[in-house]
């Protein structure tokens, strides 16, 4: 028993240090004594001095997430040092606070409570449950937050950037594309194998919708991230028939599923959103089956596109970090950071760079180009829509650069009909 | 009708390796009164021992040695940390070993990365034919080597020295003792023969179906947790009843689920496990063959 004592005591010290980091006192909506009025006559808030523009990150640098999540740390902190060489913004450079919430919605909420007197805006915060919990105090103190991920329950906020089309959107287009492109005819059964949750839920709304629009039936399959063994929901939609799969999910689920379908002699197209395709999965047993049925469709350009955007942001990752693990998260963090450059850009020549600034100038943004790096003419001045109806669709494809070569950048019918709320 | 068979033999096969999952959650318990919640790390370090030294050494070479690297850690989570909590409070044991699943997961997530690890397994994803039925050859192989493990343990059990004094030591712990038998020595044996159980529950639960190892396997192997709890906290036959029920239900309610969704909505599968330990808990609320007297938290 004698390591209780030391237990205990590290618990306490924890539990002390936590609960004071939760206690700031500072309103995060108050101008900061550092602002001020710069020489340059722009109002200045939160995370602006005369010389330097603080942005934050909350991103999962301890938990499940963590790999990725460290190719977008490095990835976001080139840009911004890329930025500040070519003279910065607003004549200040771009500092960035770096936060791990380790997957935690409890920890992410206090970091932000924490970081967000000092920070004009926030360029990600990583995760579902994690971004859920901060958007809505985000919103009531008017902070920018972008970067997390493409759920539509996101939309709803104000102050929120996603970067791309939503994931109903990119259901809608992945049953568009089978009817269009793959020959499926009316009639047919589509197996929308989804997880429980935001994520998850939009999918299969936006699949839902296109299958009444274009005459298919969905054979609905909820899983969670803990059932990395598909076989019997495949076996239940090889049962069922199905002539094509959409999948909600993570790159072990893609893997099991389109290994048991093809095991079973269902060879059926099966389109995963994003993040279901690492290239990691062409080692494994399933690399086959990946490479005959798979497909991935992207809210963003995927590795191997050869825009202009796409290619600044892979050439930009690898001088950072040259041994990098490199995939979709590449040229996400380049652009999240380019569309909040964007917002801050449109704060500064508006005279307002304030948190309250940056969110009114994302709203003004009616028609956003990014270098091909997300479908051109993203519209975020409607709240509670999605910017575009635009994705990537890409092949599995062990030639290609991150295992994805690009097909079509798209844009069906039912994903242009979707409408949240309507 | 073969439809039906394919979801029977799924859920079998499936409910075989969580049943060697429950089995070391069970056998951890009866030597030294532990629920282990590390156990599902310790099954995620033996898939990822094999997937990091296959290459080198050859899969089988790699499983050895897996299972002794998963033997060892269990040991010396017990060494360092059970011994000298357990005897005193089972529940401070079960949060301390929340805190090691916390610790040992997050290093081997570390390591992992967004990487899906393959194992390099000899049957890759080959399937066997049976008629109109098909069965993953992994899971065929997963379902002749529990058999294997549980008729020796079966024997370590009944018929060795070393595994009546384990049982004497679960029945009675302060009796075993002055009998002679060294609670230390029974303790240490139980975990390892956990962390066996684990490393090789590890590579059939990563292998095809399943696409290779990854951190969620951990959360996988909780799955067995419902199996543990209705087959009797303390039975190894339990585990291995109870892996078979929670296999079974788990393939049949999903693989029914459209004809399901009417009456329980949909993803009920994932939920049917826990639905089926907590009504066999009230009518036998000391599971399947559990003791009466096995102390619960």
């Amino acid at each position: 028993m004698k390591h209780l004592p030391r237990a205990r005591a590290l618990t306490l010290a924890a539990a002390t240090a936590l609960a004071l980091a939760a206690c700031s006192t500072t309103d995060p909506g108050e101008s900061s004594s550092a602002g001020g009025s710069g020489s340059d006559e722009v109002e200045t808030g939160n995370g602006v001095t005369d010389s330097e523009i603080h942005v934050g990150m909350l991103t999962d640098l301890s938990g499940p997430f963590a790999a990725g999540a460290a190719v977008q740390v490095t990835e976001t902190k080139a840009y911004w040092d890329q930025v500040n060489a070519d003279g910065g913004i607003c004549d200040r450079d771009v500092v960035v606070d770096v936060q791990d919430h380790g997957y935690d919605p409890q920890k992410a909420v206090t970091l932000y409570r924490s970081m967000a007197p000092d920070v004009i805006a926030l360029q990600q915060v990583l995760g579902g449950p994690t971004s859920a919990a901060v958007l809505p105090l985000a919103e009531q103190d008017d902070v920018y937050v972008g970067g997390v991920g493409w759920a539509g329950t996101a939309l709803q906020y104000e102050n929120n950037q996603l970067p791309g089309a939503s994931n109903a959107i990119e259901a809608a287009n992945a049953i568009d594309y089978m009817v269009d492109e793959l020959g499926m005819a009316e009639g047919s059964k589509v197996g929308v194998v989804y997880f429980a949750g935001d994520y998850g839920g939009d999918a299969l709304a936006g699949a839902e919708h296109a299958a009444d629009e274009r005459g298919v039936e969905i054979v609905a399959q909820e899983i969670t991230s803990a059932t990395t063994d598909l076989s019997a929901q495949a076996s239940a939609l090889a049962q069922a028939g199905v002539a094509g799969v959409v999948l909600a999910a993570a790159p072990t689920q893609f893997a099991s599923l389109a290994g048991v379908l093809v095991s079973q002699g269902a060879n059926v197209p099966i389109i995963g959103m994003n993040p279901t395709f690492n290239p990691s999965l062409l080692t494994t047993p399933a690399a086959d089956a990946l490479l005959a049925n798979a497909y991935s469709i992207t809210s963003i350009a995927p590795y191997a596109s050869d825009s202009e955007g796409v290619k600044a942001a892979n050439d930009l990752y690898a001088k950072a970090d040259p041994d990098g693990a490199i995939g979709w998260e590449v040229p996400l963090a380049y652009v999240q950071a380019e569309l909040l450059k964007q917002s801050l850009d449109g704060a500064c020549e508006s005279g307002n760079l304030t948190p309250e600034g940056v969110v009114a100038a994302l709203r003004e943004s009616s028609s956003v180009d990014t270098k091909g790096l997300l479908p051109d003419g993203l519209d975020y001045s409607q709240v509670g829509q999605s910017p575009t109806t635009t994705v990537y669709l890409s092949k599995v494809d062990a030639n290609a650069p991150a295992g994805l070569a690009l097909v079509d950048e798209l844009s069906g019918p039912s994903a242009e009909s979707f409408s949240y709320g309507g | 009708m073969s439809y039906f068979l394919e979801q029977v033999l799924n859920g079998l096969s499936y409910g075989l390796v969580l049943s060697l999952i429950a089995a070391g959650f069970a056998i951890v318990f009866t030597s030294t009164g532990v629920l282990n919640f590390a156990h599902g790390s310790v099954v995620l370090l033996g898939a990822y021992l094999v997937a990091v030294l296959h290459d080198t050494i050859g899969f089988w070479p790699a499983l050895l040695v897996a299972m002794a690297g998963a033997a060892v850690a269990g040991v010396l989570i017990n060494a360092l940390l059970v011994r000298h909590l357990a005897d005193k409070n089972a529940g401070t044991a079960a949060i301390l070993m929340l805190g090691v699943d916390i610790v040992l997961l997050t290093e081997l997530t570390r390591r992992i990365g967004n990487q899906v690890l393959t194992l390099g397994a000899p049957w890759g994803a080959s399937v066997v034919r049976f008629g109109d039925v098909s069965l993953p050859t992994g899971r065929v192989v997963a379902a002749g080597v529990t058999v294997v493990a549980f008729a020796g343990l079966w024997y370590l059990f009944s018929r060795t020295d070393l595994g009546v004094g384990m049982r004497a030591a679960a029945a009675d712990g302060p009796t075993a003792s002055l009998m002679g038998i060294r609670l230390s020595r029974t303790a240490a044996t139980g975990w390892a023969l956990a962390g066996v159980l684990a490393a090789v529950a590890g590579v059939f639960l990563t292998s095809f179906p399943a696409p290779g190892v990854a951190p969620t396997v951990a959360l996988s192997a909780f799955a067995a947790i419902p199996a543990w709890v209705l087959g009797g906290f303390d039975s190894v036959p339990g585990a291995v009843v109870g892996g078979l029920v929670i296999g079974l239900t788990s393939a049949l309610v999903t693989g029914y689920e459209s004809d399901l969704e009417q009456f329980v909505g949909t993803g009920f599968g994932e939920v049917a496990p826990y639905v089926v330990m907590i009504v066999v808990l009230l009518v036998r609320p000391s599971g399947l063959l559990g003791s009466k007297e096995a102390v619960r938290v």
